[in-house]
């Protein structure tokens, strides 16, 4: 059932997952493109977060805006007003200057998180939320895994005298297993999808923006627009029910990145192997951090996060096919 | 007393089946030939036939198959006798020099148009690798259903120009003389019969007709494209009736098998422990001209009507596994509609995962066509009425305990 709305203001708003914006020229959304979207968001019940450029917006786009209950995911550039803030690359800024925002979003590649990943540590004290987002996930290979399995452990004892502080900071990679019983990801074109500057609707930011062509497709297929309403053709594909890896899966906290999948397996419900072991490498700190929390007293007594010998479900598929 | 079945494929479900696409050329033009690129020009090198070769042989641990099926198809692939008769050669040169687990445990298979079968250098083939080799020879039935699809290509066709009917030549004739010569050497071979709505009103004389030539088994399938018009299911249950009549009447059913009369088809599957895919794709390989590998033929740009081919790799650089595992994680219900699962007669309708993906809204292997359904909906009734009169024949006869003690699982087809 669809929930949110994403409205891209701009072709050049911001990209807060693991694709790259490939649009550099600016493309504003018209006027009333945005009344449309606001009007289409209210008559569905969605809630709406909009994705800004690095530019100020013109007052009357300001004023729509401001005609309904949203989350405003901003880049870094731009932080007044910023319910998750979105960092390119790993900072050692000052956390502070982000503590306005309920999140922030620190977008990633591996090599950089792998040398500088002890960047994420004054931001795990000082912030509620932080997310990294790794934006090469697709390059992952085997051997990566223990340097990411050693930071993440390296993190998670932070995280864990956290906890111990009454800090109970959120962290995207190592917290959401934790703290989920069932899946929760990310749901594009199930429980939310995308407005553009055209006034179409994409499944998610990464179908407009990444791509205009893949290997699949001559084009970027958008699901429907302002004016004829949504048209999401296959839509049980992007049900977690219709997804056989990941219905057999407890990665609860893996973003299960149906743009991702597309692009590394050509269909939207089938996940590359890099996507499973990154979740699982994920999934099994979040385990041992779980067990480390609880020698200090109870904690979430009803998760249990269970010892599992593969990393990848797919080489598991015997038990469950 | 005996009723022949189906004979199930060499090494069925243990063998892996590896499809060199030796061209896309052929002397035939057949109407409801699926294969919607055929072209002159697109013929496989030697080296990246060797290529091919290299690669599956290097990576035997990715290969674990107990056997192989080495598959040779177009086009016609017969057009290609030299370059597959140095393919075949290499393969066993290097199968024992590698000490390969298929050494000794491999199969060349063919289906040809049967046209050039009896020349001299296909004929040194098959007697150089008789004890290894299968094929099957595509005949249609009678003269007039034989040629009402299969004819040949005219040069004005290489330019889009269909040639008017009168001037449609059919290639009946050349098939039929070199029959004889085929069951000399293969007397168990069976052909491969496709049907589609122009051919409803000759099955039954068809499949008789291939009988009479000496054709024990007759596997024959309904197309999966959406070719089929209003009626058709009525006409082709009435077909298939008179069908069961005449094998029934005539006992021809002790000698003779036809796969649209299979035990057991016709009954509602279960989402849990009969949730399996129909459909081998993604467990076989196919390897094309240009080097690229495919989990099927079907998924050949080639093949496909208006979807992108699905790629899987190629020769240089390898599978990519990833492309594999939708296909590796397939079921038969996440794929098929409501309808189709709440089906009470569902068990043996088949479907061709590549006419899936080109049939779909977008591009996934995920949406099963429907296309196929009132034929298979009368495929069960007539199968229904085969064997309720077979066993009450029998039952009279007092030879009902005998069939039931004899009797072999059946073979349906697939593709």
């Amino acid at each position: 059932m669809l929930k949110y709305l994403v409205v891209l203001l701009d072709d050049t708003s911001v990209s807060y997952c693991h694709y790259e914006n490939q649009k550099t020229e600016r493309k504003l959304i018209a006027l009333e493109d945005l009344q449309a979207g606001i009007l289409f968001a209210m008559k569905q019940n969605l809630m709406i977060q909009f994705v800004y450029p690095d530019y100020e917006l013109p007052q009357e786009y300001k004023d729509a805006i401001h005609s309904i209950d949203h989350a405003n995911i901003v880049p870094a550039s731009l932080t007044k007003d910023a319910d998750v803030v979105v960092v390119d690359g790993l900072t050692d800024e000052n956390p502070e200057e982000y503590q306005g925002a309920s999140a922030v979003v620190f977008r990633v590649q591996k090599d950089e998180l792998f040398a500088n990943y002890k960047c994420l540590i004054p931001f795990l004290e000082k912030l509620e939320r932080l997310n990294v987002v790794i934006t090469d996930v697709e390059t992952f290979s085997d051997d990566d895994l223990q340097t990411y399995q050693a930071l993440l452990s390296d993190l998670s004892e932070v995280v864990e005298s956290e906890y111990t502080k009454c800090h109970a900071v959120q962290f995207n990679l190592l917290t959401d297993r934790m703290m989920l019983s069932a899946m929760n990801n990310c749901n594009a074109g199930d429980e939310n999808i995308t407005l553009v500057s055209d006034g179409k609707f994409y499944v998610c930011p990464a179908f407009y923006q990444a791509e205009t062509a893949t290997t699949i497709e001559n084009k970027a297929q958008s699901i429907g627009d302002l004016k004829s309403g949504l048209n999401v053709r296959n839509p049980q594909l992007y049900k977690l029910s219709h997804a056989p890896i990941c219905r057999n899966c407890d990665a609860n906290q893996c973003k299960r990145c149906v743009w991702l999948n597309r692009k590394m397996t050509l269909e939207v419900n089938t996940p590359s192997h890099e996507q499973c072991i990154v979740a699982h490498t994920e999934r099994n700190v979040s385990r041992n951090l779980l067990q480390n929390i609880r020698k200090h007293g109870v904690f979430m007594p009803e998760i249990e996060i269970k010892e599992i010998a593969y990393l990848d479900p797919f080489e598991n598929k015997e038990e469950w096919q | 007393m005996s009723i022949k079945t189906n004979s199930e494929a060499w090494q069925s479900g243990i063998a892996k089946n590896i499809t060199f696409i030796v061209t896309k050329d052929c002397q035939l033009a057949c109407k409801y030939c699926y294969l919607v690129g055929k072209n002159i020009k697109e013929r496989m090198s030697w080296n990246v036939a060797k290529q091919a070769i290299d690669y599956i042989l290097d990576h035997e641990e990715d290969f674990r198959e107990e056997s192989v099926i080495w598959d040779f198809i177009g086009g016609e692939p017969f057009l290609e006798i030299d370059l597959i008769d140095k393919i075949c050669d290499y393969i066993k040169v290097e199968l024992f020099r590698r000490n390969h687990h298929w050494f000794n445990s491999y199969r060349f298979s063919f289906s040809t148009n049967g046209i050039n079968y009896h020349e001299d250098k296909v004929q040194r083939f098959i007697a150089k690798n008789r004890d290894h080799l299968s094929i099957g020879i595509t005949i249609d039935g009678t003269e007039r259903k034989h040629d009402l699809n299969r004819i040949y290509k005219t040069p004005e066709m290489e330019a889009g120009i269909a040639p008017a009917p009168e001037d449609e030549k059919g290639s009946y004739k050349d098939v039929v003389r070199n029959i004889p010569l085929w069951l000399s050497q293969f007397p168990n071979a069976g052909t491969k019969v496709t049907i589609s709505s122009a051919d409803i009103p000759y099955i039954k004389e068809s499949v008789l007709h291939l009988f009479d030539l000496g054709i024990h088994e007759v596997n024959i399938n309904c197309v999966f494209e959406d070719v089929w018009t209003e009626g058709d299911d009525v006409k082709f249950e009435e077909q298939l009736m008179q069908l069961a009549d005449a094998i029934i009447d005539g006992k021809l059913y002790e000698n003779n098998a036809c796969s649209f009369f299979t035990e057991n088809m016709g009954k509602p599957l279960d989402c849990v422990l009969e949730n399996q895919n129909w459909c081998g794709a993604g467990k076989m390989l196919s390897v094309d001209a240009a080097g690229n590998f495919y989990p099927c033929t079907r998924f050949a740009q080639y093949s496909l009507r208006d979807k992108k081919a699905w790629i899987i790799g190629n020769v240089r650089d390898g599978i990519d596994k990833n492309k594999l595992r939708p296909f590796l994680t397939l079921d038969r219900c996440t794929q098929s509609t409501q309808e189709c699962i709440d089906c009470e007669v569902g068990s043996g309708c088949a479907w061709c995962q590549g006419e899936n993906y080109d049939a779909a809204e977008t591009p996934t292997i995920y949406q099963r066509s429907t296309a196929i359904c009132k034929m298979h909906k009368a495929r069960v009734r007539a199968n229904n009425y085969y064997w309720n009169k077979l066993y009450r024949k029998l039952e009279l006869e007092g030879e009902r305990e005998a069939f039931e003690s004899n009797k072999k699982k059946s073979n349906d087809v697939i593709c």
